[in-house]
């Protein structure tokens, strides 16, 4: 069973449905007990990162999401603002310490003129093809639906699995151990989406 | 790279989908919203657009039913506007599925509310619809309430204060031009694009695909279809493979379920 974490923030509906869609079990909670009992768990998120990082902890939620995530390792998935939520700290509207579940550091996204922020729109993303997360994906095809201003910068190379051109590289996803996110919406990206979120149902963390 | 958007139109009134001439001349009815949706869907369209236009004349917020049964069926991004004019309004759209929604006639009322509503639910969520249309004087001016209430806003002026509202997109529409199918406002679209850091969509006045193209080539970063697409034989294949085929870029690929 797959548990999408209920903290306030986002489109949780739409992440339900396109699991439900590819014939997973899938609840929606705060209930640290449930949130034991998944197999995977999803974080999703859409807003503003303090906002998000606040609502966590009046939900008493970073415990249990910590000693899931980084003692017992379950698979976990980071959507949108939720993979930004893993960094180590935001700048958005100020300050913000963030899970740190990934050395990465969420910064505001400087495109130069006449690019547009927020990113918003389908980004064709670049990836190794031999990556079991991009299986059934075709690259030079592979459209994701992206929306955001703010963007992650990883620490370390090898987290980084895919990025988007859009200026600059920008981290579409990432990756370390049981600990996969990524910024764009699986739940809204059609076909690539739907295949993406198998893809990673049908993984086993390394 | 990023694709230019392609985005559907849907009019809904009592349930069902519409379309008219310049907001009140006209309306026909064009089918069902789900599934026309699904129908988008499976073309490969790249947003979908709800508008539920009797919202703000019945002073009540689009109605999220339409929306749960929609992001049931379809795997793509969408946005929804009509009547919103409390938080709780939008954090209802969302929690029924919608990705954004978009407001009119509460920004031009109460400015302050997009700011509002902009750091709560993030700038990338607010999308600022401004209707606009050529006044007697000469000058355009922006238009609320399903183009019923004139105000004194220049469309260029208010788009870039609505961008400093922390708007995340701007969609721009032209009550002259819509359903004419005459073709896009391509000038104004010009002008708010270059002075625009955020995303500008054009709206209303589809007729050809070369006047997709030409909004399109004059900066917009979306282009919304309504008539083109339910009245004439015009189909998003169609649409998106010209624009390719004339170095417009747009995703290739088909949608969900296919």
């Amino acid at each position: 069973m797959i548990a999408i974490v209920e903290y306030g923030m986002g489109n949780v509906r739409s992440l339900r449905n396109a699991f439900e869609y590819i014939g997973e079990d899938v609840i929606v909670t705060a209930d640290p007990g449930e949130l034991e009992d998944a197999d995977r768990i999803v974080l999703p998120g859409v807003g503003a990162f303090g906002d998000a990082m606040a609502a966590i902890a009046e939900r008493g939620l970073e415990p249990v999401l910590q000693r899931q995530v980084l003692e017992l390792k379950k698979p976990v998935l980071g959507v949108c603002l939720g993979m930004q939520l893993i960094a180590r700290s935001s700048v958005e509207h100020g300050e913000h310490r963030g899970l740190g579940w990934i050395d990465a550091e969420i910064l505001r996204l400087e495109v130069p003129r006449p690019l547009k922020v927020p990113h918003v729109g389908w980004n064709a993303i670049s990836f190794d093809p031999a990556d079991p997360l991009f299986d059934g994906i075709k690259a030079g095809e592979a459209n994701f639906y992206f929306v955001h201003s703010f963007h992650m910068v990883c620490h370390h190379r090898a987290d980084l699995i895919a990025t988007a051109n859009y200026g600059i590289d920008v981290t579409a996803v990432v990756r370390s151990g049981n600990i996969t996110a990524t910024q764009f919406h699986p739940e809204k990206s059609q076909d690539n989406g739907l295949t993406l979120l198998r893809n990673w149902v049908e993984s086993t963390p390394c | 790279m990023l694709k230019k958007r392609i985005i559907p139109k849907f009019l809904i009134r009592n349930g069902k989908l519409v379309k008219g001439v310049r907001f009140h001349e006209n309306f026909r009815e064009a089918g069902n919203p789900v599934s026309t949706a699904k129908v988008y869907d499976a073309y490969g369209v790249d947003e979908l657009l709800f508008v539920d236009i009797d919202a703000t004349p019945q002073g009540r917020a689009a109605t999220g039913s339409i929306i749960e049964r929609v992001s049931e069926e379809v795997f793509m991004p969408f946005t929804v506007g009509g009547g919103i004019r409390s938080l709780e309004q939008i954090a209802d759209l969302l929690n029924s599925g919608a990705d954004k929604v978009c407001i009119n006639t509460s920004a031009v009322e109460n400015p302050a509310f997009i700011k509002e509503a902009a750091s709560r639910f993030g700038d990338q969520c607010i999308v600022v619809g401004i209707d606009y249309q050529r006044q007697g004087d000469g000058t355009q001016r922006v238009v609320s309430r399903c183009g019923h209430q004139v105000s004194e806003h220049d469309p260029v002026e208010w788009a870039l204060r609505m961008q400093d509202a922390h708007a995340g997109e701007i969609m721009l529409c032209s009550i002259d031009r819509d359903g004419t199918m005459e073709g896009y406002d391509v000038d104004m679209i010009a002008r708010v694009a270059d002075q625009l850091e955020v995303p500008l969509i054009a709206s209303s006045g589809a007729g050809t695909l070369q006047h997709c193209k030409d909004a399109l080539e004059a900066g917009a970063s979306a282009i919304t279809i309504s008539s083109m697409f339910l009245f004439s034989d015009h189909s998003p294949i169609k649409v998106r493979t010209y624009l390719a085929t004339n170095g417009v870029s747009v995703r290739s690929q088909k949608g969900s379920h296919s």
